[in-house]
């Protein structure tokens, strides 16, 4: 037992390409994947936030109440910037690491529920590349849906606040290393859920310790300095369920 | 002609700490079809996805046509070899059509002679969880055989299926299984004795019996089938201190050392006895007789 056994290297590419093709065209065909796909990205990302900064600019007096000797609360006086530095990394965060797990609940668990898996893995394909075109799909159906997402948060941010580009590359580095770090949350999830109930309470749980590191973030780093603390933290955060999933719990455990 | 399929000291240990199958060896020849059986349980699916490359053994090795499971030309030998799972949830959103053109690419094959030859052509449009429960199975059959294997592996071909369903599969499987290398996993001891000529028989994870069914039945106890105008409780009476006896319909099967010997003595001694014997005749151990004295 010197090599991995769930490895194939020679035909692993064309297969995770086949594979995530048809990962796609079923995820394109499901209403109920569309629709989760879709509403609560869009709740999260752009209903959110763009309704916070319309009622900043419409707010008369234009400022908050801010606690002082907070570092992270440090010259954010202005409501605007109260949303842009506390609330919407929140939003980021949620919506980079809520969109492919629920994606990932409708492919990978329903597959295991409906028990269609034992069609794929009656193929020869192994459990690797199976959950590798999975997660790639829910991936890119993540991507191209937030992504969309976070150009209209973009455009709403320069029209009615003073933030400029920094603050966007900045916002989109939290967005990218969120949905990095989803692919970890969304395999353990995978590997831990065998029903949609389990999958949608762990998808609440997964979310606590981002939610926390993303307040504590907030609060105590300044400036922009946070999303790139929040990246690292979150792509820390992916990285170990990553490892959870593949060392501890390993891809055997999908089939059993 | 070399083995196609041979656990040696395969040991599968789940990390719940279950031992699904301990420190197993058996093989089967190239160009037999083999019947693997056992109760619930007993490491049957365990082995079929060790076989598939899906569970990694804890210990000893498997191998599939002469390559180990976790070698390098476990690939290649993979694709020589069609699988049809147990009992398989469909497809809601892909058509037959469709989920056989995603087999044969993995192959690397067309998928036309294998929709023709299971009699898919006008339900390749529909979608996989549409079809009847006979088409269903013949569409997991189409993707094992798509690239027209040298083994196929059959795990439970026929469960849920209604007698006219199941007649049909076992149709296509005469047929296709001719000149290939087969193992059957199954429950249903009559399908297991139609199609296959060796015999696995697994319990509690370990083997208990492996050899061709010919020699395993005149292996097992001889009977003689005995049906008397009083009826069974009467013959029973009589054959006490004889043999084991067991009562089936109307019948009693009884267990003897040399049914020609002994059926004339046996006759005389019921004659006289005041038992109307009207048939007595000596009984073939059919695979089930064999099975459940081996898992007795």
């Amino acid at each position: 037992m010197n090599r991995p056994l769930l490895v194939r290297p020679r035909l692993s590419r064309p297969v995770r390409v086949l594979l995530f093709r048809k990962e796609l065209r079923q995820f394109l065909r499901s209403r109920t994947a569309l629709l989760t796909g879709l509403l609560l990205p869009a709740l999260i990302m752009v209903i959110a936030p763009v309704v916070q900064l319309i009622a900043a600019s419409a707010s008369p007096t234009q400022r908050g109440a801010v606690p002082s000797g907070v570092p992270g609360m440090a010259g954010l006086d202005h409501l605007s910037d109260l949303f842009l530095y506390f609330t919407f990394p929140l939003f980021f965060v949620l919506g980079g690491l809520m969109t492919p797990s629920l994606a990932a609940t409708h492919t990978v668990i329903s597959e295991r529920e409906r028990r269609s898996i034992e069609l794929l893995v009656a193929l020869p394909v192994s459990v690797r590349d199976i959950l590798t075109a999975k997660m790639a799909a829910n991936l890119l159906v993540a991507g191209v849906t937030l992504l969309p997402l976070f150009v209209v948060d973009s455009i709403a941010v320069l029209l009615l606040t003073d933030a400029g580009p920094l603050y966007l590359a900045a916002a989109l580095l939290l967005v990218l290393s969120s949905l990095a770090a989803s692919i970890g949350i969304s395999l353990l999830l995978a590997l831990l859920a065998r029903d949609f109930r389990t999958a949608n309470n762990l998808n609440g749980f997964f979310v606590v310790p981002a939610m926390i590191m993303t307040g504590l973030c907030v609060t105590l780093v300044p400036g922009l300095w946070r999303f790139v603390v929040l990246s690292v933290l979150m792509l820390a955060l992916g990285g170990l369920a990553y490892l959870i999933a593949v060392r501890w719990l390993t891809f055997e455990r999908y089939l059993t | 002609m070399g083995a196609a399929l041979a656990f040696q000291s395969v040991t599968k240990r789940f990390r719940n700490g279950r031992v699904a199958l301990n420190d197993v060896s058996w093989s089967i020849q190239k160009g037999a079809h083999a019947c693997l059986l056992g109760p619930n349980g007993a490491g049957k699916s365990t082995s079929v996805r060790i076989l598939e490359g899906a569970l990694r053994p804890t210990a000893g090795s498997a191998e599939l046509l002469g390559e180990p499971v976790d070698g390098p030309g476990y690939a290649a030998a993979r694709l020589r070899t069609g699988v049809v799972p147990q009992g398989p949830g469909m497809y809601a959103d892909l058509t037959a059509g469709e989920y056989l053109r995603i087999a044969a690419e993995l192959y690397g094959v067309s998928p036309a002679r294998a929709i023709a030859t299971f009699g898919l052509r006008d339900h390749a449009r529909t979608r996989m969880a549409e079809l009847s429960g006979g088409f269903q199975r013949r569409v997991t059959l189409a993707a094992a055989f798509v690239a027209e294997p040298e083994l196929l592996v059959l795990d439970e071909p026929t469960v849920g299926l209604d007698p006219k369903a199941a007649h049909e599969v076992h149709q296509y499987l005469r047929e296709v299984m001719v000149g290939r290398t087969v193992l059957l996993c199954t429950h249903n001891l009559a399908e297991a004795e139609a199609l296959c000529d060796e015999v696995v028989i697994l319990q509690a994870g370990q083997v208990i019996v492996q050899g061709r069914l010919e020699d395993l039945r005149r292996g097992a106890r001889s009977r003689l089938r005995l049906t008397a105008a009083q009826g069974p409780q009467a013959l029973v009476a009589c054959l006490d201190g004889i043999g084991p006896a067991r009562v089936e319909g109307r019948s009693v099967l009884l267990e003897v050392a040399n049914p020609e010997a002994e059926a004339p003595r046996l006759l005389r001694r019921l004659l006289a006895a005041g038992v109307d014997v009207f048939e007595c005749t000596p009984v073939q151990a059919t695979l089930e007789d064999v099975f459940l004295e081996a898992v007795r």
